[in-house]
């Protein structure tokens, strides 16, 4: 499970995030909607450890994030993954070194079992040819679906964080990537939460949906409850955006 | 930041990104090194001699040749063109990491981007910038014995006999210990600027120029204040 209580984040003067709560129950995907600019990554940045808020608390199975030292966080985030706007693939290196990374870093696996693993993974997105491109080489949706499966590289990730994972893709491969999404977590039973402005990408892959406007929360709830809410925000959203 | 890289080489030594480092930092910098080194020998040798032959003072060439090039100009040239190669190849990377969200990505995955992308390049500048340095040094004064053979008609050996007399301890400890220091200068300088890029591909270039021009200054202002701590310490002797 995934909590944040109060969670307040300011860049000087101005407020970033303004007393969020969330809940994400484990095995469940949290959507997490809005404008432009409302927070919504913020809050990616905030689980990850990546930013510490000015007050509040984020929970990740219990264990407060604020509170780890660095090197507790580097362990901690191994057992996530997460999955950036354009991929965030490293370029350097090729799409199985890319899926590989995580296994080099932090198991003594041989190169032939990293390998396998690798092979597997790639399989799994649909891109086990690809192996030895480079991520310059791979279309945006290609990029996507090795940032997944670099994410789901360690051996069980609890969390699986996407951030815009559809933005600039083809509403086939935007569909595509929403499917690969829904089977990880069949797959691994992880917690998720998902980035997004695409209410159709929202609907596909999510079980809670959050609405953020000028960083405060505004409604949490399943998709019949906010597309039954009163609140004018929401029924903008909901009606621009279908 | 400098001081997590250096606990890393220490604690957490990555020995192949070491070597890869090494490898684009210092092997990919030999031409353009040795090539300013050769060019700046040249020169100086043909400089000098105009100055010194109205005193009949030419015998002396080799030994200001090498002391010029052993204490100062091989060390310094070196840093310099290899700012410009090195430190502007350092923050364009990192920037384009930076600002692509690679850095995040590493730190995600639970890897330090100082024990995985700095530490290494910090030791290779260290370790390269001295070799490349004294190599340089050598084909400087190598190339000032051709102007002193050809142009100032000073016979080799004369030459050599200077240039043995210049290789003191003073000189040799000037010759390793600047590039060794600037080496580290213009490393952690381009990290510095290269992981803090902000603003797309035009943060990128505003950070690449910043860190060049920033670490050629601050290899001159070393530059000066390791000479004057080594003079100190060794007092006018050359």
């Amino acid at each position: 499970m995934i909590r944040l209580e109060k969670v307040t984040l300011a860049y000087g003067e101005s407020i970033i995030l303004d007393s969020i709560d969330l809940v994400i129950p484990t095995g469940k995907t949290m959507v997490i909607l809005g404008e432009s600019g409302s927070g919504k990554t913020t809050i990616l940045k905030c689980v990850l450890g990546t930013l510490r808020p000015a007050s509040g608390r984020v929970l990740a199975n219990d264990q407060e994030i604020g509170r780890l030292n660095e090197e507790e966080l580097l362990r901690f985030r191994q057992r996530m993954g997460m999955v950036f706007q354009e991929g965030a693939l490293f370029d350097s290196l090729t799409v199985g070194e890319n899926v590989g990374f995580w296994l080099w870093e932090h198991t003594d696996f041989s190169d032939e079992k990293v390998e396998e693993r690798v092979r597997t993974l790639l399989k799994f997105v649909g891109l086990e040819t690809s192996i030895d491109q480079k991520p310059s080489d791979l279309s945006g949706g290609m990029r996507r679906r090795v940032a997944i499966a670099r994410a789901m590289a360690a051996e069980d990730p609890v969390f699986m964080l996407y951030d815009e994972p559809t933005t600039g893709l083809d509403p086939f491969t935007s569909k595509s990537i929403c499917d690969l999404m829904r089977r990880v977590q069949r797959e691994f039973q992880s917690t998720n939460i998902v980035v997004t402005h695409d209410l159709t990408d929202a609907y596909r892959v999510g079980d809670l949906f959050t609405f953020i406007k000028d960083a405060r929360v505004i409604q949490t709830g399943t998709r019949k409850e906010i597309e039954n809410s009163s609140d004018p925000f929401i029924r903008t959203f909901l009606s621009l955006d279908l | 930041m400098v001081l997590k890289a250096f606990r890393f080489l220490l604690v957490h030594f990555r020995f192949r990104e070491s070597l890869v480092e090494m490898d684009r930092l210092g092997v990919g910098s030999i031409p353009i090194v040795f090539f300013a080194n050769i060019f700046a020998g040249l020169d100086m040798a043909l400089q000098f001699s105009v100055v010194m032959a109205p005193y009949g003072a030419t015998n002396m060439l080799g030994r200001v040749v090498a002391t010029s090039i052993i204490r100062d100009l091989g060390p310094v040239l070196a840093s310099l063109v290899m700012s410009a190669r090195v430190t502007a190849g350092i923050t364009s990377e990192l920037g384009m990491m930076a600002t692509t969200q690679q850095i995040e990505a590493l730190m995600v995955m639970g890897v330090d981007p100082v024990d995985r992308l700095i530490a290494p390049k910090l030791l290779a500048g260290m370790l390269m910038l001295p070799i490349l340095s004294v190599v340089g040094d050598l084909l400087g004064v190598l190339a000032g014995l051709v102007v002193a053979q050809f142009g100032a008609n000073v016979p080799p050996p004369q030459f050599w006999s200077g240039v043995r007399t210049a290789l003191t301890m003073a000189n040799l400890v000037n010759g390793i210990l600047k590039p060794f220091i600037f080496g580290f200068i213009l490393v952690s300088i381009g990290c510095y600027y290269g992981i803090r890029t902000t603003g797309g591909a035009q943060g990128v270039g505003r950070a690449t120029t910043k860190a060049v021009v920033l670490a050629a200054i601050w290899i001159l202002i070393a530059n000066f204040l390791i000479s004057k701590f080594l003079i100190d310490i060794w007092g006018w002797k050359l």
